[in-house]
C-alpha cells in the first residue's frame, strides 16, 4: 500500500525542482544574448566598418564587451539565486500538498492531510488528532494512488523563457543601440589599420606558405603600431619602417627561394610567376613554377619537372592564389606606406612640446615620401620594379573600376582602387562658399582657380499683374475686428485689503 | 439506529449522513420546496446551533419547526412572541405550592424547557422579553431567583420574524442576533410549489411524519451525531480563510474591502467565524468528507454572516444589503496558499 506521506514528499521534490529550474530559466535567454552579442562585437565592428565603412573603436569595443560578459555573469548569479531561493520556497510540505490537492480536485483532503501528518509536526501535535484522521488516511491513499509528480508537474518552462526572452531582446537592442552609438568613422590612421588587417587576413586566406604568414604578422603589427595611442608619432613611424623592411626582406628572400626552385621550369614568363607558385616551387624544390605560368596564359599546359603534369590543375590554383598574395603584398606594400606617410602628417601638425628644438622641420622623414605610390617612381625601390620584366600588373580591383578617392573622403573606404592616389589623403578640402549679389550689383571677382563647380543662382522674376495698375488684392486676410493697442485704466484702490475685489478688466470702466 | 461509539469512522460519517438525509425527506414530506431552509435547519441542529427564519406570514415557519422536531423524536414548545409577553412567560416562575400542609415555592419552568423551541414572531416582544432567552440560547440554562436550571440537550431555539408590519416591533439587539448560527430567508413558493402545497393542504391526504429516533434515545443520538460534526477536521489554510473572510467584513479590519469601509458600521464577532466553521463541518460530512474544504466554508459564509453585519445609515439609505457586501468580500478574496 503506498504511504501517502512519501508519494507527498515525493511531490514536493519535485515541485521544488521545477520551481527552481522555472526561476533559473528567467535569467537564461538574458545571459545567453549578453554572451552572444559579447562574442559578436567583433563580427559586428567588421561588418560596420565593410558595410558603411564605420568602425568600433578596439577600446570600446573592449568596454561593451566586458559590460556584456558582466551582465551574462550577474544574469547567471541572481538566476542562481533565485533558483536556490524559489527550491527553499517549494520545499514546504504542506503548500507543495495544496499544489497537489488542487491538482488532483482532492476538496482539500489532502491539504488537511499534509496539514496533520507533516512530517515536521510536532509528536503532540500528531497524537492530538482528531477520530476520523484514519479515514482522511484512506481518502488521501486513495487520491494519491493514481498520482503521478512527474506528469502532474511538468517542467513547463516555456513562459519562463518566453518571458525572459522579451528582457533578453530588450537588453539585445539596448545593447546594439550602444554598439550603433559607439561606432565613428574611422579616423584616417584606424582606416588604414583596418585595410591593412584586411589585408593580412587576405594573405593568410590565400596562403599557406609561412613566408606570407609572416607578412601578414607583420601587417597586423603595424596596425596595431598605427593604432596605438600611446605610442609616439615618430615609434610609430619606425615601426612602420621596420614592418615595411621586413616585409621586403622577406619577399626578397621568397623571390630567391622561387628563382632556385624554378630552375628549368622557368620559361619566358618565369618572372611572371606569383609570390605563392614561387613559394611553393621554393619549398618544394621543383615543379610549381609553371603555375604562374599557367595562370597567365596557359592553364594547364605546362608542367613541373617532378610533376610530371599530373598537377596541372592544382597548379593552375595555386598560380591564382598566388595572383592574390602578390597583389595582397603590393597593396600591404601601399597601404603600409600610406600610414607612414599619415604618421609623418600627424607628426608634423601634432604640437611639439619645444618648438625651438631645432632639427625638427629638417627632418628628411616629415617630407612625403614617394615610396608608397605606385604612380610614381621614388627612392625606395619597388620590389616588383626591381625585377627585371616586373611590369605592374592588373591587381585583382582593377575589374571593380573604382575611381580614386579624394581627401574630403578621408572617413570613408577609399581602398576600392590602388591607381590614381596621388595625395597621400591630403587632397584640399572645398570651401564651402557663397555669394550672394542683388541685381545689378557688382562685387569683387570671384576667384575660382581650385573651384571644380561654380553655381549661379538667379533671382526669381518679378511678377507683374494688371498691365500696370494698381490691383487691390480683395483676397487677402483682413482682421474682422479692429486692433486696438488701449491700455488698461490705471485705478488706484484706496480700500482695506480685505474690501478689494478684483473686477474684470472689461467692468472696470462702468464701475468708475 | 444510530452510531454506536465503537462504531467505526466510516460507519459513523454513513450514519450521519443517512440520518441527514432522512430528516430532509421527512421535513420535506410536511414542507414543500425550501430545500435550502430544511438544510440549513437541520444542519444548525447538529451543530449545536440556533437559526433565525426571516419570511412573510403563511410559508410554513412554524410547521417546518415542528416537523424537524418530530422528525427527529425531539420536544418541541412554541412561544407566541407579543409585546405584553414577560420573561417568566417564556422561562418559568416560582409557584407557590401546598403538599402536606406545607407551603413551599416549586419551579413551574416554561416553554423554553424543551429539545426544539420555536420563538414566533421574535421581534414582536419587548427588549426585556427577548434577552430572557439569551442566556438560554447561549449557556443552556436559564436562572430563576438564584437558581440555575439546565436546558436538557440538544437544545435549539428556532427564531421566526415578520420582515413587514414591521410597526410596534422590537428589532433584535446585536447581541441576540450574534448568538443565532444562520439567518435564513424564506422566500415565496414557485408555482408548482403553490400547487403542491394547494394539494396537500386541502385535500383529505394528510401527511405522517415517521420519527427517525425514539424520544427515549433521540436526544442521545443526536447529542452523538454533533460529537461527530465536531471531529471532522479544518486545515490550518482553511482556517487562515476563514480569519480572512472576517477581516474582509470588518470595517478597518486587516484586508476590509473598500464596500465594507463604505457600508458597514460593525462586521462580524468571533461567532461569525465559529458558525462558518460548525457549518462547514457539516458541509463536509454530507459531501462524505471528513476535512473541510473551500466550497464547504463559501456555502456557510453569508447565512453565517449575513445577520452579524451591521450597516451604517448610508447602507439603508443606498438600499445596500449585507448579501451583496458579502458577495463582493467573496468575490475579491482570494484563497491563501499554504
Amino acid at each position: 500500500m503506498p504511504n501517502p506521506v512519501e508519494i507527498l514528499g515525493r511531490a514536493r521534490n519535485r515541485i521544488a525542482r521545477v520551481a527552481a529550474i522555472r526561476a533559473g530559466a528567467y535569467a537564461l535567454a538574458p545571459a545567453i544574448v549578453a554572451v552572444i552579442l559579447a562574442l559578436g562585437l567583433t563580427p559586428i565592428g567588421q561588418a560596420t566598418w565593410m558595410r558603411w565603412g564605420y568602425i568600433l573603436a578596439p577600446e570600446r569595443a573592449a568596454m561593451l564587451r566586458e559590460i556584456l560578459l558582466a551582465i551574462a555573469a550577474g544574469a547567471l548569479a541572481a538566476g542562481g539565486i533565485f533558483a536556490i531561493r524559489a527550491h527553499r520556497r517549494a520545499l514546504d510540505f504542506v503548500a507543495a500538498a495544496q499544489r497537489v490537492d488542487d491538482a488532483m480536485r482532492a476538496h482539500e483532503e489532502i491539504l488537511t492531510f499534509a496539514a496533520l501528518a507533516d512530517p515536521d509536526l510536532a509528536e503532540s501535535q500528531k497524537t492530538a488528532r482528531s477520530p476520523l484522521f484514519p479515514l482522511l488516511w484512506r481518502h488521501a491513499i486513495g487520491l494519491l494512488e493514481r498520482f503521478d509528480p512527474i506528469k502532474t508537474f511538468p517542467l513547463a518552462i516555456g513562459r519562463p523563457l518566453a518571458r525572459s526572452s522579451m528582457i533578453a531582446g530588450a537588453l539585445a537592442a539596448v545593447m546594439i543601440i550602444a554598439a550603433m552609438g559607439l561606432v565613428r568613422p574611422p579616423t584616417r590612421e584606424q582606416a588604414i589599420a583596418n585595410r591593412l588587417r584586411e589585408i593580412a587576413r587576405e594573405i593568410e586566406a590565400t596562403s599557406n606558405d609561412p613566408t606570407d604568414r609572416a607578412i601578414a604578422g607583420e601587417a597586423r603589427a603595424a596596425a596595431d603600431a598605427l593604432e596605438n595611442r600611446s605610442l609616439p608619432p615618430l615609434q610609430k613611424e619606425k615601426k612602420l619602417k621596420q614592418a615595411m623592411r621586413d616585409i621586403k626582406q622577406q619577399k626578397k628572400q621568397s623571390e630567391s627561394g622561387n628563382k632556385k626552385g624554378a630552375g628549368a621550369g622557368a620559361g619566358s614568363q618565369a618572372t611572371k610567376g606569383n609570390g605563392k607558385g614561387q613559394s611553393q616551387g621554393s619549398d618544394k624544390g621543383t615543379g610549381t613554377g609553371p603555375g604562374g605560368k599557367d595562370k597567365s596564359s596557359q592553364p594547364g599546359s605546362g608542367s613541373g619537372k617532378s610533376q610530371q603534369g599530373k598537377n596541372s590543375g592544382s597548379n593552375n590554383q595555386q598560380g591564382k592564389q598566388g595572383k592574390q598574395s602578390k597583389d595582397s603584398s603590393a597593396e600591404l606594400q601601399k597601404e603600409l606606406a600610406k600610414a607612414q606617410a599619415q604618421v609623418e602628417t600627424d607628426a608634423k601638425n601634432s604640437p611639439k612640446p619645444d618648438a625651438k628644438k631645432p632639427g625638427d622641420d629638417t627632418k628628411p622623414g616629415n617630407a612625403p615620401k614617394s615610396g608608397g605610390n605606385p604612380d610614381k617612381s621614388g627612392t625606395t625601390p619597388n620590389p616588383d620594379s626591381a625585377r627585371p620584366g616586373s611590369v605592374p600588373t592588373a591587381s585583382a580591383n582593377v575589374h571593380k573600376n573604382v575611381p580614386p578617392t579624394g581627401g574630403a573622403q578621408a572617413g570613408a573606404k577609399d581602398f576600392g582602387s590602388n591607381q590614381g592616389d596621388t595625395h597621400l589623403g591630403e587632397t584640399p578640402a572645398a570651401a564651402n562658399y557663397q555669394r550672394y549679389l542683388k541685381p545689378g550689383e557688382k562685387g569683387a571677382a570671384l576667384d575660382i582657380h581650385d573651384a571644380r563647380y561654380v553655381m549661379f543662382r538667379l533671382p526669381n522674376a518679378a511678377v507683374i499683374g494688371a498691365g500696370g495698375k494698381t490691383v487691390i488684392d480683395s483676397n487677402r486676410p483682413t482682421a474682422s475686428t479692429a486692433y486696438v493697442n488701449a491700455p488698461l485704466k490705471e485705478t488706484t484702490d484706496q480700500s482695506a485689503p480685505d474690501e478689494r475685489q478684483l473686477v474684470p478688466p472689461r467692468y472696470r470702466d462702468l464701475i468708475h | 439506529m444510530g452510531a454506536a461509539p465503537q462504531a467505526s469512522p466510516d460507519q459513523r460519517v454513513a450514519e450521519f449522513r443517512k440520518t441527514f438525509s432522512r430528516a430532509e425527506q421527512e421535513v420535506g414530506r410536511v414542507i414543500v420546496g425550501h430545500q435550502d431552509v430544511i438544510r440549513k435547519l437541520l444542519t444548525a441542529l447538529f451543530s449545536g446551533g440556533h437559526i433565525l427564519i426571516e419570511g412573510v406570514p403563511g410559508l410554513g415557519k412554524t410547521l417546518m419547526c415542528k416537523a424537524a422536531a418530530d422528525t427527529l423524536g425531539l420536544s418541541f414548545k412554541r412561544i407566541q412572541f407579543t409585546p405584553d409577553l414577560m420573561p417568566s412567560d417564556i422561562i418559568g416562575t416560582q409557584v407557590l405550592t401546598e403538599s402536606d400542609g406545607h407551603r413551599e415555592f416549586q419551579f413551574k419552568p416554561g416553554p423554553i424547557f424543551a429539545h426544539v423551541v420555536l420563538g414566533d414572531e421574535i421581534n414582536r416582544a419587548t427588549p426585556k422579553t427577548q434577552s430572557a432567552v439569551l442566556e438560554a440560547m447561549e449557556e443552556h440554562q436559564v436562572t430563576v431567583f438564584g437558581l440555575t436550571y439546565r436546558l436538557d440537550p440538544p437544545y435549539i431555539v428556532l427564531a421566526t420574524q415578520n420582515p413587514i408590519e414591521l410597526e410596534g416591533t422590537y428589532p433584535l439587539p446585536e447581541a441576540q442576533m450574534d448568538r443565532f448560527l444562520f439567518k435564513v430567508v424564506m422566500g415565496s413558493p414557485k408555482p408548482e410549489e403553490l400547487r403542491e402545497i394547494l394539494a396537500r393542504t386541502t385535500g383529505t391526504r394528510a401527511h405522517q411524519i415517521e420519527a427517525i429516533f425514539k424520544p427515549a434515545t433521540a436526544a442521545h443520538e443526536i447529542e452523538a451525531l454533533k460529537g461527530l460534526v465536531r471531529e471532522v477536521m479544518v486545515a490550518e489554510p482553511l482556517e487562515r480563510y476563514i480569519i480572512a473572510v472576517i477581516g474582509a467584513c470588518t470595517p478597518g479590519g486587516p484586508g476590509a474591502i473598500p464596500e465594507v469601509s463604505q457600508y458597514l458600521r460593525f462586521g462580524p464577532s468571533p461567532r461569525g467565524a465559529q458558525a462558518i466553521i460548525l457549518s462547514a463541518k457539516v458541509n463536509a460530512l454530507l459531501a462524505g468528507r471528513v476535512s473541510v474544504s473551500y466550497e464547504d466554508i463559501d456555502d456557510a459564509v453569508v447565512p453565517c454572516l449575513r445577520h452579524r453585519l451591521l450597516r451604517n445609515f448610508q447602507a439603508e439609505a443606498e438600499n445596500v444589503s449585507t448579501e451583496s457586501i458579502l458577495e463582493q468580500v467573496h468575490k475579491r478574496l482570494k484563497r491563501p496558499r499554504a
